[in-house]
């Protein structure tokens, strides 16, 4: 049987996994390779506000993993690809030999060059164990600054508030979530968390990080200090592919990827955050690093592991964020300069759209409304919906222009039902997994 | 598989299918917490009720980080209630704008095809919407989108020859 081993568990590798099952059904040896076991890295806010309990961070359960199958080499480090001998060495020696290899392997939190960044009380907000060391860690009236105003830390926003920390936000750029939102949607944002009673700091760097006495002492470029009781580093993330150097895989900033997930190595394939793919609105290769993203790759990549044939078109680059019930998206080529846009805003609701279009086609989006206005949350799919099929919005542009909030006659109009109901990712119907039974 | 066929030339716009919904789905009669939605078209003069059309290859279904999202015994796509964190990436995930969001409960929601009983489908007088056997994703609403997509005051008027 063929030998498909699978480097990390995260959500690329556990959705190919589950992938080469609903298609062989058991037809060839599964190896996981994982330095952790299979959890979900999206949930973790969830549990950081204590809404769930820590088993449910796993999405695999020993008893799951035994039904699909899999063979596992868990709390392992990959060292080496050996990709003339088709080999893994783990760092333990173990060498892994393979037919088909996925590298999931994930990105890491990047932390810049601060002092007293690596200290005490300094923590990344990336892994279970780094949640598992905040949420032990904070408590009423804990003050938490948090630097780097990203997707990823806010995330945990409404976590922090929710367990009624002392917040602060800083972010050494213009504005804050400034590869989600430009400048004008980043100020409505800014001034919500600011009614809300969080001290944002926007265009402000670190100098340092101080233990001063029991507390932290942060230091500001404007000449500024805040005395702190935990700081959380939110500053990026960067792909996984320093053990991969020496190998003889195509390399730039992620592993480059073709529209197989295939790398230039014929049987290597590549999935999720460590992986440079397709963008759909650019054609380019990216790193997205968004969940998403990381779903279709591995879908994607198990496919064709397989023997099913399936190229794609390429992802599409999306954030959504709720933010004290301030639903935040953008898609896309958002930031696109010099286009075609359609922009309106109404600062008492709050509320801001901004559509990016390229000769009648849409190919980016920001939105940002109350999450209990009926519609907004349709709307942000529905966008997502526009730009993903291209539709063709030419007849209903003007009508956008004057009704910005009116997305969904358009969408029906434009046929893009249509358009998505004859188009499938990897062409399996969903079903049931108990439905899937595995042939030993 | 059953799923909700919509013929919108039979619909008069009445709104019931989205009381019922809202009742079925809530015990309340409030339409901002139906599934089904009617978007009204050319001046109110013609309508268009949609909702999930239960694709094949569920977009939510993958998406969701933590599985709450399973198909049910009348193979409706179904978000799981005590499952669900509402962390939304279903909700643009799902390219069809057919997943909503509870913000008093946090979650997500969407049909479930009632359990394969739709209210929706029940109270429709005109019988705009029916339960039927239909091929996997099918495309009940083309040729009414094809009719509107020359923009919201498209030609009303007909071309004679």
């Amino acid at each position: 049987m063929v030998r498909q081993v699978i480097v990390g568990g995260g959500t690329a590798g556990w959705n190919a996994i589950t992938t080469l099952r609903e298609i062989d059904r058991g037809d060839s040896n599964i190896v996981l390779i994982s330095n952790e076991s299979p959890y979900s890295r999206m949930v973790l806010p969830y549990y950081l506000s204590k809404e769930i309990g820590e088993s449910q961070v796993f999405t695999a359960s020993k008893t799951r993993l035994e039904n699909l199958n899999i063979e596992l080499k868990l709390g392992k480090d990959v060292k080496e690809l050996d990709s003339k001998n088709s080999k893994i060495v783990l760092e333990d020696g173990e060498e892994v030999d393979y037919d088909n290899l996925l590298i999931a392997t994930g990105s890491s939190p990047v932390r810049p060059p601060i002092p007293g960044s690596e200290g005490k009380n300094v923590s990344s907000f990336w892994t279970l164990p780094q949640a598992r060391e905040v949420t032990s860690k904070i408590k009423k009236n804990t003050r938490v600054t948090m630097i780097g105003a990203g997707f990823i830390s806010f995330t945990i926003l409404n976590a922090l508030i929710s367990r009624g920390v002392d917040l602060t936000v800083v972010e050494v750029e213009k504005h804050i979530l400034p590869r989600m939102l430009d400048e004008q949607g980043a100020k409505i944002v800014s001034q919500w968390l600011v009614s809300k009673g969080v001290d944002v700091r926007v265009d402000c760097k670190v100098l340092s990080i101080d233990d001063y006495e029991n507390e932290k002492l942060i230091k500001f470029n404007d000449g500024t200090e805040q005395k702190t009781d935990l700081v959380i580093m939110a500053t990026g993330i960067k792909p996984n592919i320093d053990w991969l150097t020496d190998s003889d895989l195509n390399l730039d900033e992620g592993i480059l990827v073709d529209k197989y997930c295939r790398t230039n190595i014929s049987n290597i394939y590549a999935a999720g955050d460590v992986a440079k793919g397709i963008d759909i609105v650019t054609g380019k290769s990216a790193v997205h690093a968004i969940e998403p993203t990381a779903v279709q790759h591995g879908r994607i990549a198990a496919s064709n592991m397989s023997g099913k044939e399936v190229s794609y078109k390429g992802s599409l680059l999306m954030n959504i964020l709720d933010v004290f019930g301030l639903e935040i998206a953008s898609f896309g080529a958002w930031d696109e300069e010099g286009s075609d846009t359609i922009l309106k805003a109404n600062l008492s609701r709050p509320s801001y759209r901004k559509m990016i279009f390229d000769h009648g086609r849409m190919v980016g989006s920001i939105a940002i409304g109350l999450g209990d206005d009926v519609w907004h949350t349709n709307d942000i799919g529905m966008l997502r919906g526009l730009i993903y099929t291209q539709s063709d919005l030419t007849d209903w542009k003007d009508h956008i222009k004057r009704n910005p909030f009116d997305i969904k006659r358009a969408f029906l109009a434009s046929g893009s039902v249509g358009k998505l109901l004859s188009e499938t990712l990897v062409g399996i119907p969903s079903v049931p997994e108990e439905s899937i039974t595995i042939s030993s | 598989m059953k799923v909700l066929k919509i013929i919108p030339q039979k619909c008069t716009g009445c709104m019931r299918c989205e009381l019922a919904c809202s009742y079925e789905q809530t015990g309340t009669f409030r339409p901002s917490k139906s599934v089904i939605r009617v978007s009204a078209f050319e001046n109110h003069t013609s309508y268009a009720p949609y909702t999930c059309p239960q694709c094949d290859e569920a977009w939510c279904m993958t998406a969701c980080p933590i599985e709450a999202i399973s198909i049910s015994s009348s193979e409706a796509k179904e978000i799981k209630d005590d499952l669900c964190v509402g962390c939304k990436l279903c909700t643009i995930a799902c390219p069809y704008g057919t997943i909503f969001f509870d913000p008093e409960t946090h979650k997500a929601f969407k049909c479930d095809l009632c359990g394969g009983n739709p209210a929706c489908q029940k109270v429709c007088p005109t019988g705009a919407i029916e339960y039927v056997e239909v091929d996997a994703n099918s495309d009940w609403i083309g040729s009414f989108a094809n009719d509107r997509s020359k923009g919201p005051s498209g030609p009303l008027v007909l071309e004679v020859s």
